[in-house]
C-alpha cells in the first residue's frame, strides 16, 4: 500500500477541520473550533482498486511562512488549499500562498478548494468566478458533505498516478 | 462694722467651710494623682483589671467575634486566592516532599527487614549463604531498581518530514500507530522549528517515568517509548543499541512504499528489542 502525507491548509475558519472530520469520520461539528497547531490522522482510500494510505495533517491557520513552522509542510505529496467562498480575505493571498508552497515543495499536487458552497447563491458564485485570483479545483460543503469524498478521491488518484509515474 | 468688712469675713468663712468640706476629696485627688504619676503604682492597680478583661475576652472571643472574623478571612481569601496559592504552594510542596521522603524511608526500612528475613536469614538465606558465601546481601535499593528498570514498550521507525511509518513493534496492541508516528513527527518538527537551533534535533520527550527516545538518522528516525526510570548510562546504552540496529538491520530501501518492507522491519525490531518475544519465537510459541 502506498502512503502519502497530505496537508490541509488555508486561513482560519475556512473549514479545514470540518473537511478533515467529514472525510475521516463522516461528521460535521457545527461549533467552530480553532485548531491548535496541527492534528494528524490517517485514512485509507481505495482508488480504482489501488489502496492509498493518506496521512492527513490538518494545520491551523495561515499558510504564510512566519505563522506556521515550514517543516510541517516538508515531506508532503499533496496539499489541499482551502478558502471560504463567503470571505474574500481568505482567498486574497491565494496566489502568493500557492507560489510559496510550490517553491517549498516542487512537484507537489495541490487542490484548491472553495468551501461553504451551501452558503453561496448561484449569482454570487458567478461573480466570485471573476474575483478569484486563481481557478479552483473543486467546491465543497463540509456541512452538507457535498463533494468531500470526491475531493479526496481526486487527490488520491493524482497521488497514485504520480507515484506510479515516478517509479 | 462697715459693709466691706462684713463681706470679707463672709468670704473667709466660705473658704474655711470649703476647706473643711473638701478636705477628704482633695486628699483623695492627691492620692489618685500620685498613683497616676507613678507607673508602678498604676500598673499594680490596673494589671488585675486588664488581666481579668483578657481572660474574659479569651473565654468570650469566639462567641462574640467568630462570625465577624470568619467573614473577614473569607473575604480576604477570596480577594487574594492567587497570591495565597503562590505563597502556600512551595511550602505545601516541601511538606509533601518531606512526607513522601519519610514514608519512603519507612518503606525502605520495612523492605530491608523483610528482605533480610526472607532472603538473607531464612531458609533461602541459609541456602544462599551456603552456595554464595553470604557475599551478595540483597538490599532494597537493588530490589527497587529491578522493579523499576526501563523497558522498551513500543518502537517506531519513521520517515523524516512526512512522518510516514516505515515499521514498528509494540509489546501490546497499539491502535493508530500511523497517527502516533505523524503526531510525533509534528511535535518534533514544531520543537525544532520553534527554537531554531540550527541542525539540532529533538532527542527526547519525557513525562513522568515514561520517555520517548528519538534517535535521528539521515532519512528516518527511530522513536523508542520506554517505561520506567532510565539513568543516563542506560540512555547512552540504548542510543548505542539503536544506532547499531540501524547500521545492521535498516539497510533496506526505507523509502519504498511496500507493506512487506514494513513487516520485515517489524520482525527485525521485535527480534532485536523484545527479548521475551524473541525467546518465544525461538521456542516456537509464537507464529509470525
Amino acid at each position: 500500500m502506498i502512503s502519502k502525507k497530505v496537508i490541509l491548509t488555508g486561513s482560519f475558519g475556512v473549514g479545514k477541520t470540518s473537511l478533515f472530520n467529514k472525510f475521516l469520520y463522516n461528521r460535521f461539528n457545527d461549533k467552530y473550533m480553532t485548531t491548535i497547531g496541527v492534528k494528524v490522522d490517517k485514512k485509507v482510500v481505495n482508488v480504482d482498486g489501488s489502496e492509498l494510505s493518506m496521512l492527513l495533517w490538518d494545520i491551523a491557520g495561515e499558510v504564510s511562512q512566519d505563522k506556521v513552522p515550514h517543516s510541517y509542510f516538508l515531506g508532503a505529496s499533496g496539499i489541499i488549499y482551502v478558502f471560504d467562498l463567503t470571505r474574500p480575505s481568505t482567498f486574497m493571498n491565494m496566489a502568493s500562498d500557492i507560489e510559496y508552497l510550490k517553491n517549498l515543495l516542487p512537484g507537489v499536487t495541490i487542490k484548491i478548494v472553495g468551501n461553504k458552497i451551501d452558503l453561496v447563491t448561484p449569482e454570487r458564485m458567478a461573480k466570485l468566478e471573476t474575483e478569484l485570483p486563481l481557478p479552483y479545483d473543486i467546491l465543497t460543503s463540509a456541512k452538507e458533505g457535498d463533494q468531500v469524498e470526491d475531493l479526496f478521491y481526486a487527490l488520491g488518484k493524482d497521488l497514485i498516478t504520480n507515484a506510479t509515474t515516478n517509479v | 462694722m462697715p459693709i466691706s468688712s462684713n463681706a470679707q469675713n463672709e468670704a473667709k468663712s466660705i473658704e474655711l467651710l470649703r476647706q473643711i468640706l473638701l478636705k477628704e476629696d482633695r486628699s483623695e485627688v492627691e492620692q489618685l494623682k500620685a498613683i497616676l504619676n507613678d507607673p508602678d503604682q498604676l500598673s499594680e492597680r490596673i494589671s488585675p483589671i486588664v488581666e481579668k478583661h483578657l481572660e474574659d475576652m479569651k473565654k468570650n472571643f469566639p462567641i462574640e467575634y467568630n462570625a465577624t472574623i470568619e467573614n473577614i478571612i473569607t473575604r480576604k481569601l477570596e480577594n487574594s486566592q492567587e497570591e495565597l496559592l503562590n505563597t502556600i504552594s512551595p511550602v505545601m510542596g516541601q511538606m509533601i516532599r518531606k512526607y513522601i521522603q519519610h514514608q519512603f524511608q519507612l518503606l525502605k526500612e520495612s523492605l530491608d527487614q523483610q528482605l533480610d528475613a526472607t532472603l538473607n536469614q531464612g531458609v533461602i538465606g541459609k541456602v544462599r549463604n551456603l552456595f554464595g558465601g553470604g557475599k551478595s546481601k540483597v538490599t532494597s535499593e537493588e530490589f527497587i531498581a529491578n522493579l523499576d528498570r526501563p523497558i522498551i514498550e513500543e518502537i517506531y521507525v519513521i520517515e523524516h518530514n512526512s512522518g510516514i511509518l516505515l515499521g514498528s513493534a509494540s509489546r501490546k496492541e497499539t491502535i493508530n500507530i500511523d497517527v502516533i508516528a505523524g503526531m510525533l513527527t509534528a511535535i518534533k518538527s514544531f520543537v525544532e522549528d520553534a527554537f531554531k537551533r540550527g541542525k539540532q534535533d529533538l532527542e527526547m520527550i519525557q513525562y513522568g517515568t515514561f520517555s520517548i527516545l528519538l534517535e535521528n538518522f539521515h532519512s528516518y528516525y527511530i522513536a523508542a517509548a520506554v517505561s520506567g526510570s532510565m539513568s543516563m548510562r542506560e540512555r547512552v546504552e540504548l542510543e548505542k543499541d539503536l544506532a547499531k540496529f540501524a547500521e545492521n538491520e535498516l539497510k533496506v530501501n526505507l523509502q519504498q512504499n511496500d507493506s512487506s518492507a514494513n513487516l520485515v522491519i517489524k520482525r527485525k525490531l521485535e527480534e532485536h528489542f523484545f527479548e521475551p518475544q524473541k525467546e518465544a519465537l525461538l521456542q516456537g510459541k509464537l507464529t509470525d
